[in-house]
């Protein structure tokens, strides 16, 4: 009994790691609050005139962090607006789950950020601009067979971010990031175990000077709640976080400025699912959403992850608040 | 914790209670469906297993490997398959309900003496008759201890349910929630609530089983 | 899959400190330090409870925590406290980071399991038994000692195989603060994306080996710790009317003493 029982832990814990799932829950930047009506579709359909066989059902997923959730509220609450039905499917896991999701056909649209989003498929090819990177994202996605089309960028972004304590800014008198290269041997460094093969990681530290791998160097993912815990409390002195982190404001945080531009413009941008957009209108879909995510900027992004980490509301008022105040909502 | 976190706001509490009850009522759905399902097919399996005791042996042997599946990678297998539906949460807890449950059901019923059952056939009973009036009630210590330990493992597990997302994250959900958040009153109170429901499952058991055999506290006094 | 072979092929992999060898031995010590402590815990608390059949609930309860809550949770939540206790206390905030939480999280995961396999071990004993040692004049540790601990040896150790096989497969998450062990493989794995695939199989494949290892070697213990006249009546099949008539919350059960991972 016993025996058989070990092997097939063993067994799937092979699966397991074959399914591609995280370990024991996926450290991911800051919290979401539970989305309303958790498990109930969308509200009904605004007041639409004639072509409701044009406005298909969309189901929008999400990564399992809180500003991929907001993301895709704010586009499912502009097309609720625009009269289509919505089901909400938040909270995938991370890209690596939710990925499969949506090739599965289970989603139809993702919120997605155009650098990482394409370092998925081929790390070479991310660069500083973003509507470059967009165009190598849609090639990556069209050469591998995906029919997912990549919907207009928005001009803010998430990129990685490095900071310190303040009490460290002040002390080394650290601002930017090529202040550190004089100190790097007192610092202790927290970096992603990925970062030796991630030319935006190790490639962009040693621009600045920085000898590869640090003498220091304790590896925790990036932008988690073990990142941003382990700064606080002092087991490392460097950290790298995702630039609209609230977790940075919270904690008062310094972000060291990318003065020589290493960092990957990571604009978000919405995959849609071509078989979806074959059964809408897709010029209106697409002005709907790009309009929608015209409006998001980098500072809007920061202080509505304020809201939802900060002062805790809910993300689908965040998200209607924001689409009230740019005029998106009829 | 950022500077400035309360360990516990009770305020926010108060202010989200709805939100609160709707994640324990989902973790309840998650308890009770699959504790549910696993007593009924547990039972047919034992009861099985009692007529045949050749089919003991592989069912063991199943449901144990069943019970070996880490919750994590039970989902993540049935994710592709089942979608984020409550079925893929409701599957896998109730096979992890199975092991215990068999084992105890069986071994319930061989804890009833072989007199008592010769001297129901003596009196005329019925296979069924029996089996309801004799087998079953003196086998309910065992069943209610194995239902007891299957529903406390069931709202821990319940947790990682928290993978497959909003919908139906429940307890485990506030608990991922406050720690993304650093906000420890959630995740604190949804630890503390999933240690509560467990011990009040507990609880409920043991009443319940006080209740429908009232002589077993003559026996336990006589000792 | 040939990305897992050569993964094991490549000499680079087993020297230093990323090796396997050395990664194996931090796991193994994580583990094996979990399971000391709680052992330390559980066994007296459970030798207690099921010799004197008082407490039983609230203990059972209290270590249902362990259950509870799911593990990463445990390891994540001390963490602050952990790290700002590190000055209080005097050790390297690095220790309360990759060491601390992940111990006291498995810790808490191998308490659950022992405490109710021993408390059912000692419940399992036949009471003719006891009252005969009363009956010969024996002193209540003599009892424990003599009579209620050989025959439910093999239920206690059966309790600690579940638990050291728990511990052993989710110490794996030790990686996600920093530490070290088979977990790393594994999620420095996860985050290379396509190419980090050979190494997240190469780490589970290790936990596996290691798990099974361990417990074959466990099982061995345990036959070797049940009296021999014992021996031949455990190997029975179902659990039959001679066997544990006493009711007991899962008696005959240490394997539901665990949960499932």
């Amino acid at each position: 009994m016993r025996t058989p029982r070990v092997l097939a832990l063993g067994l799937t814990a092979i699966v397991l790691v074959g399914a591609c799932s995280g370990g024991g829950g996926s450290p991911s930047p800051a919290s979401v609050a539970p989305s309303t009506a958790a498990s109930a579709p969308a509200s009904a359909p605004a007041s639409a005139p004639a072509s409701e066989a044009a406005k298909a059902t969309i189901r929008i997923g999400s990564d399992n962090f809180y500003e991929s959730k907001l993301v895709g509220e704010i586009y499912a609450q502009v097309l609720e607006n625009a009269g289509y039905t919505v089901e909400r499917k938040f909270g995938l896991g991370s890209r690596q789950e939710r990925i499969p999701t949506m090739d599965a056909g289970q989603v139809d649209l993702v919120p997605e950020y155009v650098g990482s989003g394409l370092g998925f498929y081929d790390k070479t090819k991310i660069t500083g601009d973003g509507q470059k990177n967009h165009d190598a994202l849609q090639a990556a996605l069209d050469a591998a067979n995906k029919n997912i089309t990549v919907l207009g960028i928005a001009p803010g972004t998430d990129t990685n971010a490095f900071a310190v304590r303040s009490d460290t800014a002040t002390s080394k008198n650290l601002a930017k990031m090529s202040d550190l290269a004089a100190v790097q041997g007192d610092l202790k460094w927290g970096l992603p175990s990925d970062c030796d093969t991630n030319a935006l990681c190790k490639g962009a530290l040693e621009t600045y000077g920085i000898t590869y791998p640090p003498k220091n160097r304790t590896p925790l993912d990036a932008c988690s709640v073990p990142m941003a815990t382990a700064l606080q409390g002092k087991a490392i002195d460097v950290a790298e976080f995702c630039s609209t982190q609230p977790a940075i404001a919270q904690f008062g945080f310094v972000v060291l400025t990318d003065d020589k531009q290493t960092q990957p413009a990571e604009n978000l941008a919405p995959l849609v699912r071509n078989d979806y957009l074959a059964k809408v209108d897709a010029t209106a879909f697409k002005a709907l959403l790009d309009a929608a995510s015209a409006k998001i900027t980098t500072e809007l992004l920061t202080s509505m992850g304020v809201e939802v980490d900060v002062d805790h509301k809910d993300v689908s008022e965040v998200a209607k608040n924001f689409l009230t105040t740019q005029g998106l909502l009829k | 914790m950022p500077p400035g976190t309360k360990i516990f706001d009770p305020s926010w509490v108060f202010s989200h209670l709805p939100s609160i009850w709707e994640r324990i009522v989902q973790h309840l759905q998650l308890t009770a469906v699959p504790l549910a399902l696993g007593i009924v097919i547990s039972l047919v399996l034992a009861i099985i297993a009692i007529r045949r005791p050749v089919t003991y042996g592989p069912v063991t042997a199943i449901t144990g490997l069943l019970y070996t599946i880490p919750s994590l990678a039970a989902f993540a297998l049935l994710r592709p398959i089942f979608g984020l539906s409550l079925l893929t949460a409701i599957i896998p807890l109730t096979t992890y309900t199975l092991l215990i449950l068999f084992r105890n059901f069986t071994a319930g019923f061989n804890a009833v003496p072989a007199e008592i059952l010769e001297a129901a056939e003596g009196m005329g009973y019925t296979r069924r008759q029996r089996l309801l009036r004799v087998e079953l009630p003196l086998a309910v210590p065992l069943i209610i201890a194995g239902i007891r330990l299957a529903s406390v493992t069931t709202i821990g597990l319940a947790t990682v349910a928290a993978v497959l997302g909003d919908a139906f994250g429940g307890l485990g959900q506030l608990i991922t929630e406050g720690i993304q958040g650093f906000f420890p009153t959630k995740y604190l109170l949804g630890a503390a609530l999933s240690v509560l429901l467990a011990f009040a499952a507990d609880v409920l058991f043991v009443r319940l089983e006080r209740v429908i055999t009232p002589w077993s506290r003559a026996r336990a006094g006589a000792r | 899959m040939d990305g897992v072979i050569d993964f094991f092929a490549d000499p680079a992999h087993w020297t230093g400190t990323t090796g396997i060898p050395n990664r194996l031995l931090e796991h193994l010590t994580i583990s094996a330090l979990s399971i000391l402590f709680a052992t330390a815990i559980a066994l007296p608390i459970g030798l207690y409870i099921g010799h004197t059949n008082r407490g039983s609930s609230l203990a059972i309860n209290l270590a249902n925590i362990g259950r509870a809550i799911p593990s990463y949770a445990m390891m994540v939540i001390p963490l602050p406290l952990t790290l700002s206790l590190a000055p209080v206390l005097g050790y390297d905030p690095t220790f309360g980071l990759d060491f601390l939480p992940i111990f006291l999280a498995m810790t808490f995961l191998a308490i659950p399991p022992l405490l109710v396999a021993t408390y059912a071990g000692l419940r399992s004993v036949d009471r003719d038994l006891i009252e005969a040692g009363r009956g010969m004049g024996l002193r209540e540790r003599q009892i424990l000692g003599q009579i209620e601990l050989p025959l439910a040896s093999s239920i206690i150790v059966g309790g600690f195989r579940t638990a050291t096989l728990q511990v052993i497969a989710t110490a794996t998450i030790g990686a996600i603060l920093s530490g070290g062990g088979l977990g790393r493989f594994i999620f420095d794995g996860l985050n290379q994306g396509v190419a980090g695939r050979p190494s997240i199989y190469a780490g589970a494949i290790l936990v596996a080996a290691l798990a099974i290892g361990v417990d074959v070697l466990l099982s061995l213990l345990q036959t070797r710790l049940t009296p021999r006249a014992l021996r031949k009546a455990r190997r029975r099949g179902m659990p039959g009317p001679s066997g544990p008539t006493s009711v007991v919350d899962g008696a005959d059960l240490p394997e539901a003493a665990a949960s499932p991972a």
